[in-house]
C-alpha cells in the first residue's frame, strides 16, 4: 500500500467512529458573506495562530523554567545563556505575547467599527471581552513570571493599588500575594494563574466565541444605510448568504491563512532580531538602585497614575478599571441595533480614536517618563563643558552643587538629566537672582524646599552659577524695582 | 463553487432561529407526573450533589484565602547594634522577614532605611514609596528620599516633600534594647495596611 | 520524488536555520549578563556611573576637579584618594561612595576605580621637587607677598578677578565651600583643563617652593569666615 493509503485507511476507519467529518466540512464550508471575506477580518484567526503559538512556546519554557521565587530568576538566566535555543524560545513567548496584546486590540476596534457586535452577536461580543481581560491577564501574569525586578517591584505596585481599597486593602493585598510580602507564595500563586487558570480560560472563551462565530455566522461588511432590526436581521443575513455566500474554507480561509503565515514570519524575525525580553536584575528587593518600569502594555497605566491629580488617584484606580470593564460588557446592549457602518456611527468613531490616542500618548510618555527622576544623573551626567569654561571660582562651586545635591535628578542640563523641574539651561532668563534664592530654600511647584539641607554659602553659589544660564544674546532676568529700591535705601 | 449540500442545508435550518425557541427544541417539557420516583430521584441527586459542593468548597477556598485571615504577621526583630547606624545619618539595613519559607530566597531579604537622629532616637522607614510601592533611594547631600516610578519625594524625616504620594513615608514600630536597635516587621506596608 | 526533494531541502533550510541561530543579533551575548550593582566590576561603568557629573566624563573639564591631569595623579596617593572616594571630603561636595559611609560602592569597586584612574591618567615621570600633597599651613603675611608675585597677575591684586581669571577667588561663599587641601592641591597640581598652572609653571621659570605654596593657602585661607560650628549666618558675596 502506498503511504496515501494508509492515510486514507486509517481516516476512514477513525471516521468510522468518530462521526467528526461531517460536522468538521460543515464548519469549514458554512457559508459566509462575499463582502466579508476581506482583509479586514483577519485579525481574530491571527490573535487564535498566535494563541497556540504561545501555548507551545510557554510549554517548551514551562520545562526548564523553575516556578520557585529563590530559583526562577536564575533558570531565567539559564534560559536566556546555556539552554540551547532557550533564548530564542523566551523571544518568541515575550514577542509573542507583544503581538498577541497588539493583534486583539486591533481585532477588537476592527468588530467595533463594523458594528459586529451588534445583535445577534452580542455574546460573541461578550465572550471577547473576557478574552481580551484573559489575554491582558496573561500579559500580566507572564511578566511577573519572568521574575525579575521589574517583576517584583511591578507586584509591588499591584498591592499598593489593592491597598487602597477601603476597610479590607490590607486582607486583599495579602490575598494577591499569598502571604505578608513578596515571596514565594506570590510566584506561586502567579503561576497557577498563568498557566492553569488563564489559559483554561482562554481556551473556554475561545471555544465559545468560535462556535459563535459559526453558529451566528460572520458579520458582513457593513454598509451605510443598511439598519439592523432584530425582527428582520436573521431573515436579511439568510437571504445575503444563500445568494450572495460562499463557503468559508477556502474563500475567506485563503486570506486568513496568507495574514497567519506573515504574523508567524514577523514573530520570528522579531523575536531573532530583538532577543528575548529581559530578565533584568535579581528579584532581590535589597538591591535598591532599580528603576522599575511594566512591559508596555501596561506602561500607559504606568503613565496614568503619574499624571492624574493625586486626590483623584485612590478612586481612579479602583473605580476605573470596574467602570472600563462594565461599560465594555455594556457595549452591545447600548448599541444593539441600528447602523453598522463607521461612516454613519461618527461618535463610535471619535470614541474609538479617543481611547486609542489617549493610549498611545500615555505609552509614548511612559517610554521615558518626563516624571520620574533620573537617580544616576547627578553622578553620572557631566555638566556641559560650555558650562564649565569661563566660570568663576564660586559658580563652579555652584555647578559642582548642582550636581553633588541631586539637582540633576530632576533638572536637565544640555539635554541630560531628569525632566521632572524646568531644564536649567536658561533659567535667568525666567528668574532673577532673587526668585531662584526663593524658589529653591522655599521649594514650591512639586519642588521639595533645599532650606534645610543648603548653607547660605551654598545657596549663593548656586545662584551664582544659575545667574550665567542664559544665552548670549538673550540678556537674564531682573527685577525692574532694584535700582529705584536701591536709591530708597539710600536715602 | 463547491459546497458541502448537507452544511448548506444544516445553515438554512440554523438561520431560522428566532428570539424564542419553538417549543419542539425544548426537550424539558413539564412532566406529567410531579411526584413520580424519577422526580425524587433527580431532586435528591441535584440536592445531594449541592451539599458535597458546598462542603467541598469549603476547604478548597479557606486554603486559597487562608492568607486573609487575621494573622499576627508582624513581630519584633533586631537590625544590628546600635554603632551600625551613625548619628544624624540615614542607612540601609536589610533583614530577613520573620514569615519566611525556605523558597523565599532572596524575596525575604527586606531592606528598610534606618535614621539616627541623636542618641536613641530612631526613625524606621520602609523602602516602599507610599504611593505605588516602589524603592525609594536615600540621597545624603541633598537629605531627599527619591521614588524612581512617579517622582515622590519625602524629606529626611519621611514626610512627604513632593509629588503624588498620599502621605509620609510608612515607619516601623521600634526599640533600642541590649544595645541594639529592634523594628516590628513581617508585612508589605500599604495604605490598607501602613505597618504602625 | 520531487516531494522528497523538496523535502530535503527544507531539511536542510531547516538545519541551517538552526545553526544560524548562534549568529542572530537577538541571542543575548554573555556580556549582557544583568549584574547586580556589587558586581559591576567595569572601571567605565563605574566611573561614568558614579564620578563623571563633577568631574567630567573623560576626567577634565568638569565642574570638579581635575581627575586627568597626570600632575594631580602623581601628587595624591593611593591611600588618600580612597580614603577621599570612600568617606568624602567633610563640608564640601565630595560625597561619601563607600558602602560603609551610606555611599552604594564597594571596597572592591573602590580599588577598581583608582587603579583605573592610575592606569588611565598617571603618565610620565614622578614629579620632581613637587610641594608634598599635605602640609602644615603656611604664614598669612608670607602668603599675601607669594600671592602677589605668582597669582595676582591672572587673579587681580587683590584677587578679586581679573581679564584672564574671571571671578572672586577670595570671595567668602567660595571659600566656605572649599577646603584648605583643595585650595593647596590647586595650587599644586593646577588644572591643566581650565588653564590654570601648576606649582612649576608661573611665572616661567619661578616654580612655588613648598613653604610659598602653604604661605599662599594659609592667606587664602584667612579670608574665609569663621563661625561657630552649626550655626549659619547670612554672607554676602559682595
Amino acid at each position: 500500500m502506498s503511504p496515501s493509503q494508509i492515510i486514507h485507511k486509517v481516516g476512514a476507519w477513525l471516521d468510522h467512529r468518530l462521526g467528526l467529518s461531517g460536522p468538521l466540512i460543515e464548519a469549514a464550508q458554512h457559508p459566509v458573506p462575499r463582502s466579508s471575506a476581506s482583509w479586514w477580518y483577519v485579525f481574530g484567526s491571527a490573535t487564535f495562530a498566535v494563541m497556540v503559538l504561545q501555548f507551545l512556546t510557554g510549554l517548551c519554557l514551562a520545562t526548564v523554567y523553575a516556578p520557585s521565587a529563590d530559583r526562577a530568576w536564575q533558570s531565567l538566566i539559564y534560559l536566556n545563556y546555556d539552554q540551547p535555543l532557550g533564548w530564542f524560545i523566551r523571544a518568541l513567548h515575550g514577542w509573542g505575547s507583544n503581538f498577541m496584546v497588539g493583534l486583539v486590540c486591533i481585532h477588537m476596534a476592527q468588530v467595533f467599527l463594523f458594528g459586529a457586535h451588534k445583535y445577534p452577536r452580542e455574546l460573541t461580543w461578550l465572550a471577547g471581552v473576557v478574552l481580551l481581560l484573559a489575554t491582558l491577564g496573561m500579559a500580566f501574569t507572564g511578566q511577573v513570571l519572568r521574575f525579575d525586578q521589574d517583576a517584583y517591584w511591578g507586584l509591588g505596585i499591584g498591592a499598593a493599588i489593592a491597598g487602597r481599597t477601603p476597610f479590607i486593602g490590607g486582607r486583599i493585598v495579602k490575598m494577591i500575594l499569598g502571604g505578608p510580602i513578596i515571596a514565594g507564595e506570590t510566584l506561586s500563586r502567579f503561576f497557577t494563574l498563568h498557566v492553569f487558570v488563564i489559559p483554561g480560560l482562554l481556551i473556554s472563551f475561545v471555544g465559545l466565541h468560535l462556535f459563535l462565530v459559526l453558529r451566528l455566522g460572520i458579520n458582513e461588511w457593513p454598509m451605510p444605510g443598511r439598519i439592523v432590526r432584530r425582527e428582520t436581521y436573521l431573515a436579511e443575513y439568510h437571504r445575503m448568504v444563500s445568494t450572495d455566500g460562499e463557503p468559508f474554507f477556502p474563500y475567506a480561509a485563503q486570506k486568513d491563512l496568507v495574514f497567519i503565515g506573515l504574523i508567524i514570519a514577523a514573530l520570528i524575525v522579531t523575536a531573532a532580531v530583538m532577543g528575548p525580553i529581559g530578565p533584568n536584575g535579581e528579584p532581590d528587593p535589597a538591591i535598591i538602585q532599580t528603576v522599575p518600569r511594566p512591559d508596555f502594555f501596561f506602561l500607559w497605566l504606568f503613565s496614568a497614575f503619574a499624571l492624574l491629580p493625586p486626590w483623584t488617584e485612590t478612586f481612579l484606580m479602583l473605580t476605573g478599571p470596574v467602570v472600563a470593564i462594565g461599560l465594555l460588557f455594556a457595549i452591545p446592549f447600548i448599541s444593539g441595533t441600528g447602523e453598522k457602518s463607521y461612516r454613519r456611527r461618527p461618535f463610535s468613531v471619535m470614541i474609538l480614536v479617543l481611547v486609542f490616542m489617549t493610549i498611545g500618548i500615555l505609552i509614548y510618555l511612559g517610554t521615558y517618563s518626563p516624571w520620574s527622576p533620573h537617580m544616576e544623573a547627578w553622578s553620572g551626567a557631566p555638566t556641559p563643558v560650555e558650562y564649565v569654561k569661563g566660570r568663576t571660582p564660586l559658580e563652579l562651586q555652584g555647578a559642582i552643587l548642582i550636581q553633588a545635591k541631586q539637582c540633576r535628578n530632576c533638572h536637565s542640563l544640555g539635554g541630560q538629566g531628569g525632566m521632572r523641574g524646568p531644564a536649567l539651561d536658561e533659567t535667568a532668563t525666567r528668574l532673577t537672582p532673587d526668585q531662584i534664592v526663593r524658589q529653591i530654600v522655599q521649594g514650591g511647584g512639586n519642588m521639595p524646599a533645599y532650606g534645610k539641607n543648603l548653607s547660605p554659602a551654598e545657596v549663593n553659589a548656586i545662584v551664582a552659577f544659575l545667574a550665567t544660564m542664559h544665552p548670549a544674546h538673550q540678556p537674564p532676568a531682573h527685577n525692574a524695582a532694584r535700582p529705584a529700591l536701591a536709591r530708597v535705601d539710600q536715602r | 463553487m463547491f459546497q458541502h449540500p448537507a452544511a448548506r442545508a444544516i445553515h438554512d435550518e440554523r438561520m431560522n432561529m428566532s428570539e424564542t425557541a419553538s417549543p419542539s427544541r425544548n426537550p424539558a417539557a413539564p412532566p406529567a407526573q410531579p411526584t413520580s420516583r424519577r422526580v425524587f430521584l433527580l431532586r435528591l441527586g441535584i440536592l445531594l450533589n449541592a451539599i458535597a459542593a458546598a462542603i467541598f468548597a469549603v476547604p478548597v477556598l479557606g486554603y486559597l484565602a487562608s492568607p486573609m485571615r487575621k494573622f499576627a504577621w508582624l513581630s519584633w526583630i533586631s537590625l544590628g547594634p546600635l554603632e551600625h547606624f551613625p548619628e544624624h545619618q540615614t542607612r540601609l539595613a536589610t533583614y530577613r522577614n520573620p514569615y519566611t519559607k525556605p523558597w523565599d530566597g532572596m524575596t525575604a531579604n527586606i531592606p528598610c532605611w534606618v535614621r539616627r537622629e541623636a542618641g536613641d532616637t530612631f526613625m524606621v522607614f520602609a523602602i516602599n514609596c507610599t504611593h505605588l510601592g516602589c524603592p525609594v533611594r536615600w540621597f545624603q547631600e541633598s537629605g531627599l528620599f527619591m521614588c524612581p516610578c512617579h517622582g515622590g519625594v519625602f524629606y529626611s524625616d519621611g514626610k512627604r516633600a513632593s509629588g503624588p504620594p498620599p502621605r509620609g513615608l510608612y515607619q516601623y514600630r521600634h526599640k533600642v534594647e541590649n544595645g541594639r536597635l529592634w523594628i516590628k516587621a513581617g508585612e508589605l506596608p500599604t495604605l490598607g495596611e501602613p505597618l504602625a | 520524488m520531487i516531494v522528497r526533494r523538496r523535502a530535503a531541502v527544507a531539511a536542510v533550510f531547516a538545519l541551517s536555520l538552526l545553526a544560524g541561530c548562534d549568529r542572530l543579533p537577538g541571542k543575548p551575548k554573555e556580556s549582557q549578563r544583568p549584574l547586580s550593582p556589587a558586581q559591576v566590576k567595569s572601571f567605565d561603568v563605574l566611573y561614568t556611573q558614579n564620578c563623571a557629573g563633577c568631574h567630567g566624563a573623560a576626567g577634565n573639564f568638569g565642574a570638579a576637579t581635575e581627575l586627568a591631569n597626570p600632575a594631580y595623579q602623581a601628587l595624591v596617593d593611593d591611600a588618600t584618594l580612597s580614603r577621599i572616594i570612600r568617606q568624602g571630603v567633610p563640608a564640601t561636595a565630595m560625597p561619601s561612595f563607600a558602602q560603609s559611609a551610606g555611599g552604594y560602592l564597594t571596597d572592591a569597586q573602590i580599588a577598581i576605580l583608582i587603579d583605573g584612574m592610575r592606569a588611565r591618567w598617571k603618565s610620565g615621570p614622578p614629579l620632581k621637587d613637587a610641594p608634598p600633597y599635605a602640609a602644615a599651613p603656611g604664614d598669612p603675611a608670607q602668603g599675601a607677598q607669594v600671592f602677589a608675585r605668582s597669582c595676582a597677575s591672572c587673579h587681580g591684586p587683590d584677587g578679586k578677578g581679573g581679564a584672564r581669571a574671571p571671578g572672586s577667588i577670595v570671595d567668602r561663599s567660595y571659600l566656605m565651600l572649599v577646603s584648605d587641601q583643595a585650595l593647596r592641591t590647586l595650587v599644586i597640581a593646577g588644572r591643566r583643563d581650565l588653564g590654570h598652572p601648576d606649582w612649576r609653571q608661573y611665572p616661567p621659570g619661578q616654580p612655588l617652593t613648598a613653604q610659598q605654596v602653604a604661605d599662599v593657602v594659609a592667606w587664602l585661607a584667612a579670608k574665609r569666615p569663621r563661625f561657630a560650628p552649626g550655626t549659619w549666618q547670612s554672607v554676602s558675596t559682595k
